[in-house]
């Protein structure tokens, strides 16, 4: 078995073609895990809920290219 | 709208006491022009020197050429909205070209100062690098220009500009009252409606993604260079420079956007070979999967409401932007109107596709080759025996053919031979270079 791979992309439904088997919602390609438009506390909350969203794809088998989305209800 | 654009040829250009035009002979009075571009008080120092076809020349570094074009008849300037200039929309009345030459904007600015996007192009005037550009059979008039160093990059970039734009100017002064010896009508006249109706859908790269502004300079729609979704431009305003150099690669200039081959061609040959409906210009560089998908879906229904049945689609970058270019062909053709795509192409490695989100329904591509100096194995530019412009330049990580990925290297002589900057990138098909077999 290989390395499971979370990918966090803006353009997700590119990333999805590209053989990466988790694809997490990524804000904007030039802040990929922030929003610079919030404060300090805020930006990194946000940054951290899409990186352990990632993490957290690792240990879920997929049967294919999957989509996470980091701001669906449920995710911490 | 109806433009008569008058050509002046120019073979040659000499200082002289007055800026005149005479039967191809163009004589700058280089005091005048200098004391025009010292009006404006953020312009440091500025110099003017002239490059010859066949001199063994290299101008360093390059940031536009500009085709000297002015409004004789008309509403509005040529080149209008960029650097403050009037947006009044042209495109009608009478304008003036020099050909044959260029000015050059040579400056140690920076495109910006958020980082990733330097200033790579030098111009030889001789030997195989320069030839690959259609610059080098130009007469080029560089003005060497330094804005004030203490301004911010942004207000740098923009003084330069101005300061070349100054020069196009002064040199198009020279034949506003002349009798031009070319005159060519450009109108969308009505034809045979039987003819195939064929729009451009002309991509163009927006700074604002990698500069973090929206105003940061580079190519410019009627002076802006921000994200905006597709517009509709009338081939004429093209002529009157409504589209504006530069991008960072060496063919977006001015005067490639101007002088564009594909879309001259597709105005000459209107009535005749097609029904020609002008121009949709779109931005690229929208930095989310959405963004992207929406000015693909709204440039194809443009050219649908536009009455479309086939598109010739180019664009002049890299990178993420291919996205929003290859999902507009598609949105096109899923509407019916067959397209056509001008690009050039990145290394072919073990069977991998040579771009990035080659789609099923972008079918019909024409390659301009490697957009890579190194693919196409450009051997470094060699000495030369004068430089205009700076004495050294930075081999730069990422930006210098070599290094892309490396570490930067060190501080080469300009005079020197020298690696040729990383892309190369043939956006409107002026070179011979086509794909490899």
């Amino acid at each position: 078995m290989g390395i499971p791979v979370g990918m966090i992309s803006a353009i997700y439904n590119f990333a999805l073609t590209t053989g990466a088997n988790r694809v997490i919602r990524g804000a904007r390609i030039e802040h990929v895990c922030g929003d610079p438009t919030l404060s300090p506390e805020k930006d990194y909350a946000f940054g951290m809920r899409i990186v352990t969203t990632a993490l957290q794809t690792l240990t879920i088998a997929v049967p294919g290219p999957t989509l996470f989305d980091p701001m669906a209800p449920g995710k911490t | 709208m109806r433009l008569e654009m008058g050509t002046f040829p120019v073979r040659d250009i000499v200082f002289g006491r007055t800026t005149r035009y005479d039967a191809g002979r163009l004589t700058v009075d280089r005091d005048a022009v200098l004391a025009a571009v010292r009006q404006d008080p953020r312009i440091a120092s500025a110099e003017l020197e002239i490059a010859k076809p066949g001199e063994s020349v290299r101008i360093w570094p390059v940031r536009d050429v500009i085709e000297p074009r002015v409004k004789v008849e008309g509403p509005g300037v040529c080149y209008p909205g960029i650097c403050g200039r009037e947006i009044a929309t042209v495109g009608e009345g009478r304008t003036h070209r020099l050909s044959g030459m260029g000015v050059v904007e040579v400056s140690s600015v920076n495109w910006h100062d958020a980082g990733g996007d330097f200033v790579e192009t030098f111009l030889d005037m001789s030997g195989h690098y320069g030839e690959m550009y259609p610059y080098q059979k130009l007469v080029n008039l560089c003005l060497v220009v330094e804005p004030d160093a203490t301004l911010n990059e942004e207000v740098k970039n923009y003084a330069a500009h101005k300061a070349a734009l100054t020069v196009s100017d002064q040199l198009g002064e020279a034949v506003r009252s002349l009798t031009p010896p070319e005159r060519e009508v450009f109108e969308l006249a009505p034809v045979d409606p039987s003819l195939p109706r064929v729009v451009y859908i002309w991509c163009v790269h927006s700074p604002q993604a990698m500069s973090g502004s929206p105003t940061a300079f580079c190519t410019a729609t009627y002076g802006l260079t921000q994200l905006t979704p597709p517009w509709y431009l009338h081939p004429n305003e093209i002529l009157d420079g409504a589209l504006t150099g530069p991008y960072r690669t060496a063919f977006a200039m001015s005067w490639t956007v101007a002088n564009n081959p594909l879309f001259l061609d597709l105005y000459r040959r209107h009535g005749r070979d097609w029904n020609f409906l002008g121009v949709i210009s779109l931005r690229t560089e929208w930095t989310t999967q959405t963004e992207k998908q929406l000015m693909a879906n709204q440039t194809a229904k443009l050219a649908k409401q536009l009455g479309a049945q086939g598109a010739v689609v180019t664009w002049d970058a890299g990178g993420n932007e291919f996205i929003e270019v290859v999902r507009s062909i598609q949105a096109c053709e899923r509407l019916g109107i067959k397209t056509v795509f001008l690009t050039s192409e990145d290394d072919a490695t073990d069977g991998a596709p040579t771009m990035l989100e080659p789609l099923p329904e972008a079918d019909a591509i024409v390659s301009t080759s490697f957009f890579k100096n190194v693919t196409l194995a450009v051997p470094e530019a060699p000495a030369v025996s004068r430089v205009i412009g700076l004495p050294t330049k930075i081999v730069r990580r990422g930006s210098t053919i070599g290094l892309h990925g490396g570490v930067d290297g060190g501080t080469l002589p300009t005079t020197g031979p020298l690696p040729p900057p990383w892309r190369y990138d043939d956006h409107y098909g002026f070179s011979s270079l086509s794909c490899a077999e």
